[in-house]
């Protein structure tokens, strides 16, 4: 397997990598941000959607930083999953996440901007010669989705990453470098429900980090993950939730996300408001469950079938929340 | 030489010697007593011998074998120096890249290479028509070539291939090369193949099978078939489906071809059978067997899927013969996937009965079986599926009807268990359901079914030994069975499951038994005193070469270190049928021993001469050889053999194996015939989670009957790794086919091989029946250990949730599905409200206990007694046990073709016999 040949470039700072993009961008050269590469160069490899240049982030210092509250787009996935300070549902889910190895190689960064994923497309470049190609990476032929057929518009493949869940459920901020300059959104706004663009970053626009509330300790939370196997696979289905309880024992405050049932991850934040103002333990548990299920649309791309997928974020979500089972509403 | 005619010319003088002694280097010069405790009682030792005594006794030097040894390549691997197919590196070497097919079936109407030709860098590009001959490895059904001649018949199939100076280059010229393809009708379900088609996937001329795409169908019918319909009184019925599996090794298939100086060429290949490729290139390339040297390279696990010669492997060498070059040629993982040769994806039918005393009074086994686009191993898979269930139950009735088709996907062939694995596990979960129906534990069901030692199957097969019965009760004690079967909670759940599997072949594929031998071993002697062995026994990674080290060790009393084994070459290394159907140690361990053995005898002489004590009353110790009547008259190894090495210098032996004549003479009778069978029973406890469908496994307590565990380490470790792969193929291995036809996941992320989190504890235990015919008493341990863990896990799956499920991989998805149709079907909303199944004896289970209890005192007089009678299935079932049943009984029958009755009806693969094959259609057919 070999990868198309490409430019890479090495800044040191985020001024440089700023600078590079500028360039690239002024001369009209396409370019993609690799970080770990744990998912750019498979993809590659793949022949999927490569482009001439490359910029690395790995020398890029100020990226790395990990305090409580602040999460550096270049921290390894393996760092958050072993460190002290960070948040103890980040370091669940990023537990969760690939293996060991891979973890040690891939970034908070990068698994927010992973690629979406259908089983129609990551696949080597012969394999989709002989299916036609799809819209994702149509090598110029106009190809329909493989997916939802006679729309040759819409990318439903999976956003298949876990941190997201748990960081939306953490209601974390994001932010963004741009030769332009910078700028900051709420994540649950980052993501564009398109298989093909992802999210919101423009062109030459990188992930700089993460940003959690200060009140984010005062939060607990649990993220249940389902796929096949208790490593590598990536999730089927993925629900994070994260609680507030008052000094009283009650539910303060409430946030469920779910990540890996669509192009996007979502945060189900009106469901999860209801539920909460009228909390009654395992019954709102339940109905909560059953209102996240409704709520999300899988579709055939990923390992699991998608009616299962769906079934599951009914457990998922129950399992999640079963701390609160015997919690009751503040007033 | 004795005094009287001394050397005139050049002397010695005396006490001078010039050179040294051969072989007396090194500072150890004592020799280690020997350890009675290793000898066997019937040596004068002191090792208890519980099943009887070997023919291979008196060899027995307490030096290597029965101890847990490292495997001698391990050393090279660890340190990453062996050399794999990929890291041969040859001067001057170009890269081959393979261009495949994009269609699942077209016929090619023209290829242009002009393109690819002319770009630089490309140096030689080839197509189908350079290379017409067909090969296969069974010479029955060569339908394989280096490249599609007219038709490709798979997504992957060979088209062309090309070599460049480097990989990017030659996959570039792929591009280039324009194809034109007439696109036809594809046939995706193994259930479309038994029909006819327009145009079928191969044509045989006038024996092919109607218009179908059937390519080999058999039946057989053996035992009282009536009659076990009628003395039913439980009957399992179940209609399964297993996906198809791959091997899944690490390493992915890789070839060197080098066109030697003298206009030789050397094939370098991580291969299980390079006497195959040997023979296939000779084909291929329309040159003599002489002017090839199939060179093995160290292999990265095979477990059948390098078994066969490939296409590629001629393609390297067509391209270096047209460049001038050396050509390389490494797989992506996904072309590894288009090779295939994995396990079938088959559906099963089957029927199991059971009578009012608790016997098998019949078993109706049908598979359907897709072969995807070759025929590779399937001719032998097709009967597997069969005839590998005739033991070690004796059974009542027999009727079994097998068919394989071609269909348009990447070619099914052998993977460990070869043919047998699905359905054991369609066989062991019948008899689990049938003891449930019967009320009985299933274990006792078992034991009181058991055929003996020393007996014949329904069909003929030769049983020698069989540890069967031992394996079963160690798994019970070990387990806890009996206070815990049936008696666990919800999710939580315990499974029983047997194996039975061939060790070694007893047919080879390219020649006639009864005139070559299986196996040949050389074994070399100088002066170092090492001793060197050849032999083409393929180390896959498996243990061959240790374990025949081990062998020769044991024979000459001699450490490890001082054999050295040379397996790699075919231009020194004597014909081996190569590494299948768990053949090696059997076979090759037994052709050491003879060639050993001859070794043996010369040290013996040549002590016998320097001592003066009888040839008879010697025996080898560590590095010694000395008279049992005094050990302190004899000699070292070193001495003796210099004495053996007077006048001629090197000791040269050869030993050989071939398999006593056995079975029956209807069609077929040879297919699953070994000259010896091993045995296995495995209990798995699995936790299943009601709610989301997903089982794991947490433990399995493994005891296989290898016949005599010449290497501890090694046999606990196929059992550990075939459980793991076997657990693969229930839990979550499958090649998955989209809707368009597609194999989805040609890649390991997809492809879910169980991880180390998914592995269970694994308790391995060695059950040692001491086989009268295998080397020391050794039978295999390569793939029998596969086959119980599919039904022991499925089974504990029922135990767990008490639902049966026919179908694997047991996917989540699959389990929860099931799981919701039996909550509606029980009225029950939440699924952790699920009964879980129980077990209350009734009265057969004394019966069956008693029965058990006879026969495990019969079983062990048969084995102890030399002179015993002849034991034919059918005795269970009131018959004389010394004659055959169907020669005694008109009701027993032995028939392989259907009559007209069975047409009016056939089962799925069956029906296959509606067609008629052409030469017997009449007309100008
Ligand atoms: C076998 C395997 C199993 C896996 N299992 C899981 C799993 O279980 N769960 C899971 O979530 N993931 C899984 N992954 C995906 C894994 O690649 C990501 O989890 C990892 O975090 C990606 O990080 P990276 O630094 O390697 O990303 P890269 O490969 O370097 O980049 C990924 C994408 O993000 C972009 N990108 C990276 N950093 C930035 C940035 N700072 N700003 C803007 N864009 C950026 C890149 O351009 C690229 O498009 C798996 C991957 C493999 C190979
Ligand atoms: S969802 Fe459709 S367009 Fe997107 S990758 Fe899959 S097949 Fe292609």
């Amino acid at each position: 397997m070999r990868m198309p040949p490409f430019e890479l470039h090495l800044p040191e700072s985020l001024d440089s990598a700023m600078t590079i993009a500028g360039e690239l961008a002024d001369e009209d050269c396409d370019f993609d941000w690799i970080a770990g590469g744990t998912d750019l160069l498979p993809n590659y490899k793949w022949h999927l959607n490569s482009k001439p240049h490359v910029i690395s982030l790995a020398k890029v210092s100020e990226l790395s930083t990990l305090e409580p509250t602040h999460i550096g787009a270049m921290v390894r996935l393996q760092a958050l999953a072993t460190s002290d300070s960070c948040h103890p549902l980040l370091r669940q889910t990023s537990g969760t996440i690939a293996s060991v190895m891979i973890r040690r190689s891939g970034t908070v960064g990068g698994n927010i901007c992973l690629d979406t994923r259908c089983f129609w497309f990551n696949q080597g470049e012969e394999w989709r010669r002989s299916i036609d190609w799809c819209i994702k990476c149509d090598c110029g032929t106009g190809a329909d989705c493989r997916v939802i057929s006679h729309q040759n518009e819409l990318c439903v493949a999976t956003y298949q990453a876990d941190l997201a869940a748990s960081l939306l459920a953490l209601d974390a901020t994001i932010h963004l470098a741009s030769p332009d300059g910078s700028r900051s959104l709420p994540l649950a706004e980052f993501f564009q429900e398109d298989g093909i663009t992802r999210n919101v970053l423009k062109d030459g626009e990188m992930v700089t980090h993460l940003t959690l509330p200060d009140d984010a300790e005062d939060w607990q939370g649990d993220y249940q993950k389902l796929r096949l196997r208790e490593s590598w696979d990536f999730p089927e289905a993925g629900i994070a939730a994260a609680w507030k309880i008052d000094g009283d024992g009650n539910l303060d405050g409430l946030r469920v996300a779910s990540t890996a049932l669509e192009s996007i991850p979502r945060l189900h934040q009106e469901l999860a408001d209801e539920a909460r103002e009228g909390w009654a333990g395992v019954e709102s548990v339940n109905s909560l469950a059953v209102a996240v299920q409704k709520a999300v649309k899988p579709v055939n791309n990923t390992w699991f079938p998608p009616s299962y997928r769906k079934k599951m974020v009914r457990v998922l979500t129950r399992r999640a929340l079963a701390p609160l089972e015997r919690v009751e509403a503040a007033n | 030489m004795s005094d009287d005619d001394e050397m005139v010319g050049y002397k010695q003088q005396p006490g001078k010697l010039p050179f040294a002694r051969p072989g007396s280097g090194g500072s150890e010069k004592f020799s280690e007593l020997r350890d009675e405790s290793r000898i066997p009682e019937s040596q004068g030792g002191t090792l208890a011998q519980p099943q009887g005594a070997n023919r291979h006794d008196s060899l027995i030097t307490g030096a290597a074998i029965g101890r847990r040894t490292p495997m001698v390549d391990s050393r090279w691997k660890v340190m990453g120096q062996a050399k794999y197919g990929d890291d041969i590196r040859l001067p001057g070497e170009l890269f081959g890249r393979i261009l495949r097919s994009p269609h699942h079936y077209a016929r090619i109407r023209s290829i242009d290479t002009s393109a690819a030709e002319a770009l630089p860098g490309v140096v030689a590009v080839s197509t189908g028509s350079e290379a017409p001959a067909c090969f296969g490895v069974l010479p029955v059904t060569k339908d394989e070539h280096a490249m599609a001649q007219e038709k490709v018949r798979h997504v992957g199939d060979l088209v062309a291939c090309v070599a460049a100076e480097d990989e990017l280059t030659a996959l570039e010229a792929l591009r280039l090369i324009e194809v034109d393809y007439e696109v036809l009708d594809a046939v995706h379900d193994m259930r479309d193949g038994l029909k006819d088609a327009e145009e079928p996937i191969h044509d045989r001329g006038k024996y092919h099978i109607g218009d179908s795409n059937v390519q080999k169908r058999v039946f057989q019918e053996f035992g009282d078939i009536s009659g076990m319909r009628d003395s039913a009184v439980a009957t399992h019925t179940s209609d399964w489906y297993f996906a198809g599996a791959n091997h899944g090794f690490t390493e992915p298939h890789a070839v060197a071809a080098h066109w030697e100086p003298n206009g030789r060429l050397t094939l370098y290949t991580p291969q299980q059978v390079p006497h195959y490729v040997h023979r296939a290139l000779a084909d291929v390339l329309d040159i003599p067997m002489h002017q090839i040297n199939v060179y093995r390279t160290a292999v990265g696990g095979g477990f059948g899927g390098k078994s066969d010669p490939f296409p590629h492997e001629m393609c390297a060498a067509i391209l270096a013969r047209k460049s001038g070059r050396p050509v390389r040629i490494t797989f992506d993982r996904d072309e590894v996937f288009y090779v295939n040769r994995g396990r079938h994806p088959s559906r099963l039918g089957m029927v199991i009965h059971a009578d009012s005393q608790g016997r098998l009074c019949g078993m109706e086994t049908d598979a359907l079986l897709d072969g995807g686009a070759f025929a590779s191993f399937g001719h032998v898979t097709t009967y597997y599926n069969g005839v590998l269930h005739t033991a070690p139950y004796e059974i009542g009735g027999f009727h079994y009807t097998g068919t394989r088709v071609w269909t348009n996907k990447p070619a099914s062939g052998a993977m460990r268990g070869h043919g047998a694995v699905n359905s054991r596990c369609a066989v062991e979960v019948g008899i689990d359901d049938v003891c449930e129906q019967l009320s009985v534990d299933p274990i006792d069901f078992r034991l009181a079914n058991l055929l003996p030692p020393m007996s014949r199957t329904i069909t003929g097969f030769r049983i020698t030994s069989i540890g069967m019965r031992e394996c079963l009760e160690r798994v019970r004690r070990a387990s806890d069975w009996d206070d815990r079967f049936r008696k666990l909670p919800l999710g939580h759940g315990l499974g029983i499951g047997c194996g039975f599997f061939i060790s070694g072949s007893a047919l080879p594929i390219h020649w006639e038994p009864n005139k070559f031998p299986h196996a040949t071993v050389h074994l070399k002697v100088d002066m170092d005193g090492g001793v060197t062995v050849h032999t083409g026994a393929a180390e896959i990674g498996q243990g061959s070469d240790t374990v025949v080290a081990l062998a020769v060790a044991e024979v000459l009393g001699l450490p490890l270190d001082m054999i050295r084994i040379r397996s790699r070459e075919s231009d020194t290394s004597p014909v081996d049928l190569g590494s299948y159907s768990s053949r090696v140690t059997f076979m090759n361990c037994n052709a050491a021993i003879s060639a050993a053995m001859e070794i043996r005898q010369e040290l013996l002489d040549a002590t016998s001469m320097i001592t003066g004590a009888p040839t008879e009353r010697l025996v080898i110790g560590d590095r010694r050889i000395f008279s049992k009547d005094d050990p302190a008259v004899g000699v070292s190894y070193l001495e003796a053999l210099q004495k053996a090495q007077e006048d001629r210098g090197a000791l040269a032996s050869s030993g050989a194996y071939r398999t006593p004549p056995m079975g029956r003479t209807h069609k077929g009778a040879a297919a699953g015939l070994a000259p010896a069978y091993s045995f296995s029973a495995y209990v798995a406890e699995v936790k299943v989670d009601v709610e989301t469908g997903q089982t794991s496994v947490l433990k399995v307590w493994a005891a296989h009957d290898c016949g005599k565990a010449l290497n501890p380490l090694a046999v606990e470790g196929q059992m550990i790794g075939s459980i793991h792969m076997g657990m693969g193929q229930v839990l979550s291995e499958e090649m998955r086919y989209g809707r368009s036809g597609n194999l989805l996941n040609a890649d390991l992320l997809d492809y879910k091989i169980p991880t180390v989190h998914e592995m269970p504890e694994v308790t391995p235990i060695i059950v040692e029946s001491n086989d009268p015919e295998g080397p020391f008493g050794a039978k295999e341990a390569g793939e029998g250990p596969l086959l119980p863990i599919l039904p022991a896990i499925c089974n504990a799956v029922y135990d767990a949730i008490g639902i049966r499920i026919h179908e694997l991989p047991l996917a989540p998805a699959l389990v929860h599905r099931e799981i919701e149709k039996r909550c509606k079907e029980l009225g029950i909303d939440d699924p952790l409200d699920l009964p879980s199944p129980d077990l209350e004896h009734s009265p057969l289970h004394h019966v069956l206990r008693e029965r058990a209890d006879e026969h495990s005192v019969r079983d062990l007089e048969r084995k102890l007694d030399g002179e015993r009678d002849q034991y034919h299935n059918g005795a269970l079932f009131g018959l004389d046990a010394t004659i055959p049943a169907d020669e005694q009984d008109d009701s027993w029958t032995a028939v392989v073709l259907p009559d007209e009755q069975y047409l009016e009806s056939p089962r799925l693969a069956g029906s296959a016999w509606l067609h008629v094959e052409r030469r017997h259609q009449g007309g100008d057919a």
